[in-house]
C-alpha cells in the first residue's frame, strides 16, 4: 500500500507527527492509521512469502520420491513457513486491525502510546529478515540454512541444529518484544481512551477480543522467550536445561513451548472472533446476539487456554492423571466455543441478510472453523489421539483452525473495513471470485490430509509411501489453486488503495453500526479530535 | 449505540490520560519481565 | 466427516487415476485390541461430530435461505434470550454438549486411556526400542539379542532413478520379530533426539526420548508384517526410518530367537581372530553404505557444514589412536566409537560390533582418496572397549 491510504485519497496533506514526506514519514509516523497500514502491508507481503515456501513443499510432495529438494531444505521450508505465517502474517495482520480500528471504535484520537506503536512495528522487518537470512547465507556458503526443526524448536533437535536455530531464536525474541509492546499499547488505550459513556460492557466485541488477546500475549510471550533463551544457553554456554545427561529434560522444553503455544492459537483467533459479530450483525441488519455471552466466552477461553497445553504432546508419555486432566480440560473448551457459535448463528437468525464478500467470508469461516472445532474435540481424546498425533490429521485440523479460522477471518475484516480505510469500494465481482476459489481450493488442499493422517502418514516427511500418493497429488493441486487465487485478493486491495472503485460513504454498509462508521471514509488524520458521547 | 460530538478533547485531559497509560504500560512491562525471569528458576 | 467424503469421492473420480484406487477413508485394519478400541472410538466420535455438524449448519443454512433481504425479510429486533422459554432453548444445546463431552465421549475415552497406559499387568515379554538418527535398535533384554533395523529401500528409488517397490520407504533389513498373542511391553528411549515409534495398525504411538524410558504395549492378534514410521521430526532422515514388525506364531518366534542368538554369538567371535586388510575393506564398504553414507555421502564428500566430508578429512587422515595407544580425543577411532557431542555424529560403539567398527574405520582411511594405508584389528577395538569399562 502507499501513501494514498490515509492522505491524498481524501485530499489531506501529510501533516502532524514528524512533518516528513516520503519514506521518512513512514519511518517516523506515530499515527495509528499509518502504523496500521504498515502492519497490514507487512502481513500481506509475508503471507505471500510464507505461501511461496509451502508451495515449494507441496510441489515436492506431489509425487513419491525426492524431485525438487533435499530433506534438509524441506525441513527448513516447513518450519520457516509456520513461523512466517504465525508471527509475520497472522499476528501483524491482527495488530494492523487493532491499530486501525480500536481508536475509531472507541472514539479516541489515536493510540495512547504512539511512539511505542511505531517501534512495535519497526521491530518486525528486522525480525523477518533474521528469520529468512540463513537461506541466502547458505547460498553464499555460510551456515547450513534456516531452522530445520519445524516451528516448535523441540530440543534436543534444536540443540543439534545449525546457525538457522540461532537466527530463529533472535527473530522470535524480537517478534515477541514487538507483540508485547503492541499488547501493552492496546490494553492501555482501551482502558484510558474510551469515549465518555462507553463502559466496558459497551466496548465493541472486536476490542474485547483484542483485549483478551493482549493479556494472553503478555502472559505467554515471556515464557516462550524464556524457553528459547534456555535453548540458546544450552546450545552455546554449556547449560543442560534440556539435556538428560546433565540433569535436564527434553520434555521441559515442550511444556514451556506449549504453555505459550496453545494460548497462541487463541491469540491468533480471538481478534477474528471479536470481529465476526460485527460483520454478521451488519449484513443481517440486526444487532449482535448475546453480547455478554460472547464477552464471557472470550474471557473463559482466555483462561482455559493457559491450562490445557499438554494435549500437544499426549504421546510423550505423561502420567495417567495428567493425561486425564488435560483431556477433560481440553474438551471443556468446546463449551465457551459453542457459546460463540450459538451467538453467531443467532445473530443471523431472522435477520435481513445479504451476501456481500465480507459476509461470504464470515459464513465460510463459521462452517470451516466448525470443522476445526469438531476435529479438535476428537483430538482431545487421549486414546484416539495416539493415532491422530504427529500425523496429517493434525496438519489438516490446525489448517482448518488457522487458515479457515485465522486467515479467512482476516480476509473478512479486510473486505469489511477496506472501504473505511481507503475510501473506495473494492470490486465485488473479484471479491466473490476470490471467496469461492479460496473456499473450494482450501478444502481440496486440506480435506485429503485428514484421510492421509487416518491412513498413517506422519507429518513433516519429505517423501512418502506409495499408498499416500493420490491424496497428496490432490492436495498439491488444491494448494496451487489456493495460492494463485490469493493474487485476486492482493489486486483487489491494490485497486482500492490506488483510488479506483466507487467512493465509499461514511457508513459503507447499510446495516453497519458503531462509532467507526460515523467518521468519514477514510477518516481524518486525528481520528476523533472531538470525542463522541456514547449512550 | 449512537454518537454525538460532545466536547473537544482538551490538551490537558489527553495528557492526563496519556500519563495514566504510560504508568500502566510500565507496570505491564514489569509483569512481562517478571514472568521471563521467573522462567529461569523452573526446575524439573 | 461424511459430507466431505462424498465430495472427495466425486472429485477423485474425475482425476486420472493411477494403478491404485483403494482410497483409505479411515484407520488401517486394526491388529491389536488397543487399535480395535481406538477405531471403535474414532468411528463413534466421527458419527457424533458429523451429526453435530449437520444439525448446526442445517439451522444456519435454513436461516440463510429464508431470512434474506432479497426475499424482503424484515430483521427481527432481539439481541439475547428473553423469558424462560428462550433461556430453556438456549441452554439445551449446552446440556447436550456437556453430555457429549463428558459422558458420550468422555467415558469411553477414560477406559481406553486406562487400558492403553496399563503396560505392566500380565506382560509376557519386554522389548526395548532405541531411536537413533535415523534407524531403530531393537533389544530383547531377556535373551541378550540386540540388532539395528535400517531402511532397506535403495537410494536409487528415492532419487527416482529406479522404479519404486511395493513397500517403498516402509521396508527394513531387520524387522522387529514378535510372537502373536503375547502382551509385549515396549520400552522406548533414544540416544540423540526425540523420535516417535508408530505402527498405525497397533493403535499406539509413543515418543522415544533421550535419557528417559517411556513405555507402551502391544498384543498382536494375527501373524503378518506391520509397517509404520517415525512420527516425530528428528532431522533430515526423519522420513526414512520406518518401523517394520514381523508377527509370527510362538514356535516360529522361538526358532527365530535361537537362530538370532547364535548368529550374534558368531559375529562377536569374529573379533578374536586376525582379519586381513582386504576382508576388512570389503566388510567396511558394506557397513559404510549402511551406517555412514546417509550423512557423509556415498563418496565421502559429506554435506558441509552439518555433515563434514571424509575425503581429505583431518580426523580420518589423522592418527588412529593417541600416542599411548588409547583413543585420544579427536582421533579417528575415538570419533567413530564415541561420536561428537552436540552433533549428529553418534557414538557407534553402542550400535556396531567390534568387527564392524574396525572394518568401517579401515575402509574410511583407505577410500575416497584417503591413502593412510593402515588398518585396525577387531581385537584392538574389543580391547579398547574392555579398557573403557
Amino acid at each position: 500500500m502507499n501513501t494514498a491510504t490515509t492522505t491524498t485519497a481524501n485530499g489531506h496533506a501529510p501533516h502532524g507527527d514528524g512533518h516528513y514526506g516520503g519514506a521518512l514519514r513512514w519511518l517516523t509516523t506515530t499515527n495509528h492509521k499509518d502504523i496500521g497500514t504498515m502492519y497490514l502491508t507487512f502481513a500481506l507481503i509475508m503471507f505471500f512469502v510464507g505461501g511461496a515456501m509451502i508451495l515449494a513443499v507441496r510441489a515436492e510432495l506431489f509425487q513419491p520420491g525426492l524431485q525438487l529438494m533435499q530433506p534438509e531444505f524441506f525441513n527448513q521450508l516447513i518450519g520457516v513457513h509456520a513461523l512466517v505465517m504465525i508471527f509475520a502474517a497472522l499476528m501483524p495482520a491482527a495488530t494492523g486491525f487493532a491499530n486501525w480500528q480500536i481508536p475509531l471504535m472507541i472514539g479516541a484520537p489515536d493510540m495512547a502510546l504512539p511512539r511505542l506503536n511505531n517501534w512495535g512495528f519497526w521491530l518486525l522487518p528486522p525480525a523477518a529478515i533474521l528469520l529468512t537470512l540463513p537461506f541466502p547465507l547458505a547460498l553464499l556458503g555460510i551456515g547450513d540454512g534456516a531452522i530445520a526443526t519445524g516451528w516448535t524448536f523441540y530440543a534436543p533437535l534444536s540443540v543439534q541444529g545449525g546457525i538457522g536455530v540461532d537466527f530463529a531464536i533472535f527473530a522470535v525474541h524480537i517478534l515477541g518484544i514487538s507483540s508485547i509492546l503492541g499488547s501493552i499499547n492496546i490494553i492501555v488505550t482501551i482502558f484510558n481512551l474510551r469515549a465518555p459513556g462507553m463502559t466496558m460492557m459497551k466496548l465493541p466485541l472486536f476490542c474485547w477480543g483484542w483485549l483478551i488477546t493482549a493479556f494472553l500475549l503478555i502472559a505467554t510471550i515471556p515464557v516462550l522467550a524464556g524457553a528459547v533463551t534456555m535453548l540458546l544457553t544450552d546450545r552455546h554456554f554449556g547449560t543442560h536445561f534440556f539435556n538428560a545427561a546433565g540433569g535436564g529434560d527434553p520434555i521441559l522444553f515442550q511444556h514451556l513451548f506449549w504453555f505459550f503455544g496453545h494460548p497462541e492459537v487463541y491469540i491468533l483467533l480471538l481478534p477474528v472472533w471479536g470481529l465476526m459479530p460485527h460483520v454478521l450483525a451488519t449484513f443481517s441488519r440486526k444487532s449482535v446476539y448475546g453480547y455478554k455471552g460472547q464477552v464471557y466466552g472470550f474471557v473463559a477461553i482466555g483462561l482455559l487456554s493457559v491450562v490445557v497445553w499438554a494435549h500437544h504432546f499426549f504421546t510423550a508419555g505423561l502420567p495417567v492423571p495428567a493425561l486425564l486432566y488435560f483431556m477433560y480440560s481440553t474438551m471443556s473448551i468446546s463449551l465457551p466455543l459453542a457459546v460463540l457459535f450459538f451467538c453467531w448463528i443467532a445473530t443471523m437468525w431472522r435477520g435481513s441478510m445479504s451476501f456481500e464478500t465480507p459476509m461470504l467470508f464470515a459464513v465460510g469461516f463459521i462452517v470451516l472453523f466448525g470443522i476445526a472445532g469438531l476435529t479438535g474435540l476428537v483430538l482431545a481424546d487421549v486414546a484416539a489421539d495416539a493415532q491422530y498425533h504427529h500425523s496429517y490429521f493434525v496438519v489438516a485440523h490446525f489448517h482448518y483452525a488457522l487458515f479457515a479460522g485465522g486467515i479467512m477471518g482476516v480476509m473478512t475484516g479486510v473486505y469489511y473495513w477496506l472501504p473505511k480505510w481507503t475510501g473506495r469500494m473494492y470490486s465485488e465481482t473479484l471479491g466473490k471470485w476470490h471467496f469461492w476459489l479460496t473456499v473450494l481450493s482450501f478444502n481440496l488442499t486440506f480435506m485429503p490430509q485428514f484421510f492421509l493422517g487416518l491412513a498413517g502418514m506422519p507429518r513433516r516427511i519429505p517423501d512418502y509411501a506409495l499408498q499416500f500418493a493420490e491424496f497428496n497429488a490432490i492436495s498439491t493441486v488444491g494448494a496451487f489453486i489456493l495460492g494463485i487465487s490469493q493474487l485476486l485478493f492482493a489486486w483487489n486491495i491494490i485497486q482500492c488503495v490506488r483510488g479506483r472503485g466507487a467512493p465509499a460513504a461514511s457508513r459503507a454498509w447499510e446495516g453497519a453500526t458503531g462509532l467507526e462508521w460515523e467518521l468519514s471514509s477514510p477518516p481524518p488524520h486525528h481520528s476523533w479530535e472531538v470525542q463522541p458521547r456514547v449512550k | 449505540m449512537s454518537a454525538q460530538p460532545v466536547s473537544q478533547l482538551s490538551g490537558a485531559e489527553l495528557d492526563r490520560r496519556r500519563a495514566a497509560s504510560r504508568k500502566l504500560g510500565w507496570a505491564l512491562g514489569a509483569v512481562v519481565l517478571a514472568f521471563y525471569l521467573l522462567g529461569f528458576f523452573i526446575q524439573r | 466427516m461424511k459430507r466431505p467424503v462424498s465430495l472427495l469421492t466425486a472429485l477423485s473420480a474425475c482425476l486420472p487415476l493411477t494403478a491404485r484406487a483403494d482410497y483409505r477413508w479411515s484407520f488401517p485394519e486394526p491388529a491389536t485390541p488397543i487399535a480395535r478400541d481406538t477405531l471403535a472410538i474414532h468411528n463413534e466420535f466421527m458419527l457424533i461430530i458429523t451429526v453435530l455438524f449437520v444439525v448446526v449448519f442445517a439451522i444456519m443454512i435454513y436461516s440463510m435461505a429464508r431470512h434474506r433481504k432479497s426475499l424482503g425479510h424484515e430483521p427481527a429486533q432481539f439481541s439475547g434470550p428473553r423469558g424462560r422459554l428462550q433461556w430453556f432453548w438456549v441452554l439445551v444445546p449446552f446440556a447436550i454438549l456437556l453430555f457429549i463431552d463428558f459422558v458420550l465421549m468422555g467415558i469411553p475415552a477414560f477406559h481406553a486411556v486406562i487400558e492403553m497406559e496399563d503396560t505392566r499387568t500380565r506382560a509376557d515379554m519386554v522389548v526395548k526400542v532405541t531411536g537413533y538418527q535415523w534407524k531403530w535398535q531393537y533389544e530383547y533384554p531377556d535373551d541378550g539379542i540386540k540388532f539395528m533395523s535400517n531402511l532397506a529401500t535403495p537410494p536409487e528409488q528415492i532419487g527416482n532413478a529406479a522404479p519404486k517397490g511395493e513397500h517403498y520407504l516402509l521396508e527394513v533389513d531387520n524387522p522387529l520379530v514378535l510372537p502373536v498373542g503375547r502382551k509385549v511391553r515396549v520400552l522406548l528411549t533414544s540416544t540423540d533426539v526425540i523420535h516417535t515409534w508408530w505402527v498405525p495398525q497397533f493403535g499406539v504411538k509413543r515418543d522415544a526420548i533421550p535419557g528417559f524410558i517411556r513405555e507402551t504395549w502391544v498384543r498382536i492378534e494375527q501373524p503378518g508384517i506391520y509397517r509404520g514410521q517415525c512420527a516425530e521430526l528428528c532431522g533430515k532422515g526423519h522420513g526414512f526410518m520406518p518401523v517394520v514388525v514381523k508377527a509370527v506364531s510362538e514356535p516360529e518366534y522361538l526358532a527365530w530367537r535361537d537362530a538370532k542368538k547364535s548368529e550374534l554369538a558368531q559375529a562377536a567371535s569374529g573379533s578374536d581372530r586376525v582379519w586381513s586388510k582386504d576382508e576388512l575393506l570389503a566388510q567396511g564398504k558394506e557397513v559404510y553404505a549402511q551406517q555412514c553414507a546417509v550423512c557423509h555421502q556415498p563418496e565421502g564428500q559429506g554435506l558441509p557444514p552439518a555433515f563434514p566430508a571424509l575425503a581429505g578429512s583431518k580426523v580420518v587422515n589423522g592418527p588412529l589412536l593417541g600416542m599411548d595407544g588409547r583413543p585420544a580425543a579427536g582421533s579417528h577411532v575415538d570419533r567413530v566409537m564415541n561420536g561428537k557431542e552436540g552433533t549428529a555424529m553418534q557414538a557407534f560403539k553402542n550400535t556396531l560390533t567390534d568387527v564392524e567398527l574396525a572394518a568401517v574405520i579401515t575402509h574410511e582411511r583407505n577410500s575416497f582418496g584417503n591413502r593412510m594405508g593402515d588398518m585396525i584389528q577387531p581385537a584392538q577395538i574389543k580391547a579398547l572397549r574392555q579398557e573403557a569399562k
